[in-house]
């Protein structure tokens, strides 16, 4: 193991001083656009946090980046306080930070159930049985045990991201990360997938979602970050960032774009 | 009468015919399936990300130009002449000694094949959208794992058609072996001829041999693809009621197996 952070042992003795993930001076260009700068905040344990702004201002990149789907051009990323941007070994970090696209890539050659379980079995070497009583569980957590043979391609939208869910829970990890998670879903889908979120944030699960869905993140999130043109403009409690918004562009932002 | 003298090639040269037959598809066999397997390691190497160490990008460079060479050469320069290249190659470099010719025959062809697998299997991976690789690599796959459980099996099914296509251009392509003296099926009609002087005859049926050998892979090939795409139906099984409560998420949702 050649990262530290990732030990069993030091989270233990790190996890009362630090918070899971730091984001520090963050910034990142593509070419000469520069996406995101100078970004500061961080997800502490049981944390729920909503990450809100207009298209483009830079969510998904800041989400990317943390996931190490990006190469931040400068500042840190801190899990359990050690910077991982140039850790050796990505694939051990990911297994502890979850992911739930908006496109829910769930993989197309295998059926529900193995979607969940192959994780467990290949990267976390865990027994086929066990990987299939953990899969279950979460499959049935959100309503999916039933449909556990189908393949993805036969699944409605909703159904989809249900069980990209289940397979991000099985993996355990310490922190899940949902990228618009109901934006590719119709208006009736939307609702089966915020109330299996709403009850994974009420479990206690760390989660960090950028969402549209400001109902959601009013009645969810302890904790709501809007962004704008690549920086945090505002962060704070719901009932703060909603009701008495300070900056002038969440106010806008509220107004405009508030569902 | 016409049709006697093919059953009489038939009666007098079956044993013949049925070595070619035999030689040719083990050849079309082996060749398309090592062949293939070249394919899939070149272009699971090809799509390695760029190491963002210096040295480690410098070979990867180097180790991409000769992979692309290899491919490139092996595209553009008829299979007959590598045969001849290969073969007497060899031959020079072992003091006029030459090489097993059916284990020539294996090397040239799977090599052949190689070439174009490589880049039949680029064009697979190509098609499969990147949510794939994202989804995979977001469980923690290494890009090995990613390859091996996600994108080759989707690879696979999607370039089975191409696939096909090239073992039937193989079962045809042996023929030209007769150039190293491999006992093929072309090989074994030529010499029949030579006995029998039924030219057109004898060619005639070699040709029908060909178009059955290649006509029922096709047909074969078709059906496993079938069987790939899996079944169009799936069973609902017990409740598909959400049941939140039935077990708590281990609180923080941490991992507790270790
Ligand atoms: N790979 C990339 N290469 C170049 N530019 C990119 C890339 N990814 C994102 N961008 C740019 O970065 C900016 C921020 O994109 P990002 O996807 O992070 O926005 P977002 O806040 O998630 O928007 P949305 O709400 O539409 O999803 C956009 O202007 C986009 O064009
Ligand atoms: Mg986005």
């Amino acid at each position: 193991m050649t990262n530290d952070a990732l030990q069993t042992s030091t989270i233990e003795n790190q996890q009362a001083v630090c918070p899971i993930i730091k984001v520090e001076h963050l910034g990142k260009t593509f070419g000469s656009h520069v996406v995101l700068k100078d970004i500061d905040f961080e997800v502490d344990r049981g944390d729920v946090t909503c990450i809100i702004g207009s298209s483009g201002s830079g969510k998904s990149t800041l989400l990317r980046c943390i996931n190490l789907f990006e190469t931040p051009d400068s500042g840190r990323v801190l899990f359990h306080g050690e910077d991982i941007v140039h850790t050796k070994n990505p694939d051990k970090y990911r297994q502890k930070v979850g992911m739930v696209f908006q496109s829910f890539n769930l993989f197309n050659n295998y059926s529900v159930l193995k979607n969940c379980t192959i994780g467990l079995t290949t990267v976390l070497h865990i027994g086929k049985e066990e990987a299939r009583a953990r899969a279950m569980k979460y499959l049935s957590f959100v309503g999916m045990d039933g449909y556990i043979k189908a393949r993805p391609k036969q699944l409605s939208g909703g159904q989809k991201q249900r069980v990209a869910i289940a397979r991000a829970l099985a993996m355990e990890p310490e922190v899940i990360l949902f990228d618009e998670p109901t934006s590719a879903l119709d208006p009736e889908m939307v609702g089966e997938v915020l109330s299996v979120m709403r009850t994974m944030a009420e479990s206690g699960l760390t989660m960090l979602v950028v969402t549209h869905e400001m109902g959601f993140a009013r009645d969810v999130a302890n904790k709501v970050v809007f962004m704008d043109g690549g920086v945090i403009v505002e962060e704070g409690a719901p009932e703060e960032i909603f009701n008495h918004p300070k900056e002038e562009r969440t106010k806008a932002f509220l107004a405009g774009g508030n569902k | 009468m016409f049709f006697e003298r093919i059953g009489s090639i038939l009666q007098n040269y079956y044993p013949h015919i049925l070595r070619g037959v035999g030689y040719t598809m083990l050849v079309a066999l082996v060749g398309t399936l090592v062949g293939l397997v070249i394919g899939l390691l070149i272009g699971v190497f090809r799509t390695i990300p760029t190491p963002r160490n210096k040295a480690l990008k410098v070979c990867k460079k180097i180790a991409d130009g000769i992979l692309s060479a290899y491919v490139e050469i092996f595209r553009c320069t008829p299979m007959m002449v590598q045969a001849m290249v290969i073969f007497w190659g060899f031959a020079l470099l072992n003091d006029g000694r030459t090489l097993d010719v059916t284990f020539s025959a294996l090397v040239i062809v799977s090599i052949n094949t190689g070439a174009y697998m490589a880049e039949i299997v680029r064009g697979g991976i190509i098609s499969i959208d990147n949510g794939q690789f994202e989804g995979a690599h977001a469980i923690g796959m290494s890009h090995t794992k990613t390859m091996l459980y996600v994108v080759i099996p989707q690879a696979l099914r999607n370039i089975l058609p191409s696939v096909s296509n090239e073992f039937v251009i193989n079962i045809k392509d042996t023929s030209v072996l007769n150039v190293i003296g491999f006992m093929e099926l072309f090989f074994q009609a030529k010499d029949i001829v030579r006995s029998n002087y039924l030219t057109f005859e004898t060619y005639l049926l070699v040709a029908a041999i060909y178009f059955v050998l290649t006509y029922s892979i096709t047909l074969l090939l078709r059906f496993v693809e079938k069987k790939m795409d899996g079944k169009k139906d799936y069973q609902v099984q017990g409740s598909q009621n959400m049941d939140a409560e039935s077990y708590a998420i281990e609180e923080g949702g941490r991992r507790h197996d270790q």
